[in-house]
């Protein structure tokens, strides 16, 4: 069934791509949402289970597969909308489409693989997909961006396939090469640790360009601003969960070893230098989708010093992901919606947007209010169960250093969002047309979905992160 | 011969850093392909058909021929010498032979951590981290993106050095996944490289700084 879906993804890209005809390119990227939901329900029952040698129905899969399937959904709304406002030719839909369907079938594939080298494989994928994407618009700075985003993830992948490799000299020194995830944890304990040290920081290093963490995070920060808007949606929530699932997998294969310190160390510092570049660049930044990347990097930055403190860090960073990757989307759509209107990314160029279009206004407001964690958003549950952690490990002088810079973060962001929402300026050009509450409202679904979990904090949810982590050491 | 063939793949990571001429890349990326296609046959004698031609079709026809042959298409009549980054001529080659030796020192080093035929893997593993590391080197001494285009190549060849010492155990999947990258990452970067002279008259890197804070 999985290996059908895969064929059925790559067959379905092809013929997108050859297609000129705009409504029947997105009706088939409907279609594939529809597929994937189908998908969703065949593997929900089968949760915990191995599909074949390359795939199972993992439980953190399927929890960031659902996310998937809502992001994908909200961002083939928004590029119709965005297709028909731009009269964008047919020839750039079909691309276009085309590489959505493929990144996400690679999304997919790194959600639910049980196989090192396959998740490799994958994570690839998702670059070409991702480039494609990216070139959208096809001007100067689409074309940068997607020249440095090809160039330096390709780097980062080779760099992860080495670390792959040295798992692999790991494992020969055993006399047993089996890459699939339950074998390598089952075996964890008697392979080398200097080889398995070195494979996750070369795994950590070259998969920093997805999650968007130090080192490789600038061609990230790039890609974001200068592709289409729901793209950059797309790359802070579903590629970011998919990065954090990938050095996820290692970390849990490796987490029955004595380098469980050492790897808990290195996210931690990797966690706090990322925050602190967030913070630096987040004080000096003006473009609006720029400042959305760096506070997805601030997110990235959380989760990962949440999730290298261990115990309800964990559930914390899986809980974070969720909820970032909901309020981070419908942020960027939002976006789209305000250059629409005022044909500037600028900060200095966009102000009173609660007046001018008020339910987009309100939008930008309450997921302002959610991405710095202030309530009733679910984003203070998750920050405070880090703190929580990370005081519970008696890292004192790091919740610290993590609180200043998140407040740094907080200060940058408010001093432009509350501009841009609320202050008189000399915009001009302003063009109400591009006002959609359709739009709006489906971006406030996404923000008061946040909303629910953080009052509520159903069952389903907590329990299905519980039993997902479950398997990482107490 | 396989200590002769290693030995001629690092002097050819020393010699790419003296070069000039960009032509003389497309030259040395060819020979390095012949190269690992010797390394190939010899280390993997055992190995089944499909995987034999698997390797060839990596080596000779992709790494030697194809993509030699595209950069060289790509570039024709147009840029003849890359231009120098900030470290120029036997700088250069100094510290590609520092990187070299550095990375002898850190296989001794690991020597003692690889329990299977220990002496023979150490090889390729000083081969392909130098030539990683070199490759990386490359990239960021070098302003113009045909070497860019190079550097990264460097490292896919450290990177196939090293999957080498490994033998033939990952799956066949996995070793198309490798060839796609590369295939597919010079052709895109190959498409990308023809529309940015477009844009920005030529192909200096320092050109691409539209997009910042």
């Amino acid at each position: 069934m999985i290996y059908s879906f895969f064929i059925f993804t790559a067959a379905l890209a092809v013929l997108v791509y050859f297609i000129r005809n705009k409504t029947i390119s997105h009706s088939l990227v409907f279609g594939y949402v529809i597929v994937m939901i189908g998908l969703g329900l065949y593997l929900i029952p089968l949760l915990g289970q191995t599909l074949n040698e390359y795939f199972f129905s993992d439980r953190l899969g399927i929890i960031f597969y659902v996310v998937l399937i809502l992001v994908s959904l909200f961002s083939a709304i928004h590029y119709v909308k965005f297709v028909n406002d731009r009269n964008v030719k047919e020839a750039d839909v079909a691309l276009h489409n085309a590489g959505t369907i493929f990144f996400t079938g690679a999304i997919i594939g790194i959600l639910f693989t049980s196989h090192f080298g396959i998740l490799w494989a994958f994570m690839e994928a998702t670059t070409l997909g991702a480039s494609v994407l990216i070139y959208h618009n096809r001007n100067q700075d689409a074309l940068e961006a997607t020249w440095k985003y090809l160039y330096v993830c390709s780097i980062g992948i080779a760099i992860a396939f080495a670390g792959v490799l040295f798992l692999g000299f790991a494992a020969q020194q055993i006399g047993h090469i089996d890459f699939t995830f339950s074998a390598i944890k089952a075996n964890a304990s008697t392979l080398n640790t200097v080889w398995l040290k070195a494979c996750f920081l070369l795994i950590v290093t070259g998969f920093s360009v997805k999650m968007g963490l130090v080192p490789l995070f600038n061609v990230d920060i790039d890609a974001k601003d200068a592709s289409p808007s729901q793209v950059g949606a797309s790359l802070s929530s579903v590629l970011m969960n998919a990065g954090f699932v990938a050095i996820y997998r290692f970390y849990e294969a490796f987490s029955t070893t004595s380098i469980l310190p050492w790897m808990n160390k290195l996210l931690m510092l990797t966690g706090l230098l990322s925050l602190f570049f967030a913070a630096v660049y987040v004080l000096r930044v003006k473009n609006v989708k720029r400042m959305f990347a760096y506070s997805s990097m601030e997110h990235a930055s959380l989760v990962i010093i949440a999730f290298s403190c261990g115990g309800l860090g964990y559930f914390a960073a899986v809980l974070h992901l969720i909820m970032h990757s909901l309020v981070k989307s419908s942020l960027f759509f939002q976006v789209s919606q305000m250059h629409r209107i005022f044909s500037s990314k600028l900060d200095e160029n966009i102000g009173s947007y609660l007046r001018v279009n008020p339910l987009g206004g309100l939008v930008m407001l309450l997921g302002f209010l959610s991405i710095i964690a202030m309530p009733p958003s679910g984003m203070l549950i998750s920050e405070l169960y880090m703190f929580q952690a990370l005081i519970a490990k008696d890292y004192w002088w790091v919740a610290l250093i993590v609180l200043m810079l998140v407040l740094i973060i907080i200060y940058g962001l408010a001093v432009k969002m509350l501009g841009i929402i609320f202050l008189k300026k000399n915009s001009s050009n302003i063009n109400l047309q591009g006002a959609t509450p359709y739009e709006s409202a489906l971006q406030l679904a996404l923000i008061v979905i946040v909303f629910y979990i953080g009052l509520f904090r159903p069952q389903i949810i907590v329990e299905s992160i519980q039993l997902a982590i479950q398997s990482l050491p107490a | 011969m396989i200590n002769f063939l290693i030995i001629l793949f690092i002097i050819s990571l020393i010699y790419l850093a003296k070069v000039e001429m960009v032509k003389s890349y497309f030259t040395l990326m060819a020979f390095q392909g012949i190269l690992l296609f010797g390394l190939a046959y010899f280390e993997l004698k055992e190995i089944d058909l499909l995987h034999l031609l698997f390797i060839l079709l990596e080596t000779l026809v992709f790494k030697t021929l194809f993509v030699p042959l595209f950069l060289h298409r790509i570039t024709r009549n147009r840029i003849h010498r890359h231009h120098n980054g900030p470290i120029k001529g036997y700088y250069s080659v100094l510290i590609t032979a520092v990187i070299v030796i550095g990375c002898f020192m850190i296989s001794y080093v690991i020597h003692d951590e690889l329990t299977v035929n220990a002496d023979h893997q150490v090889k390729y593993f000083t081969a392909a981290i130098s030539s990683i590391m070199v490759g990386l080197f490359i990239a960021i001494n070098n302003r113009d993106l045909v070497t860019h285009l190079i550097g990264y190549l460097v490292i896919e060849n450290g990177i196939f050095l090293l999957s080498l010492a490994l033998g033939s155990e990952m799956p066949m999947f996995v070793n198309s996944a490798i060839l796609l990258d590369i295939f597919t990452s010079v052709l895109i970067m190959g498409i990308f490289f023809n529309k940015m002279k477009d844009y920005f008259q030529n192909v200096d890197a320092s050109h691409l700084s539209q997009l910042k804070d």
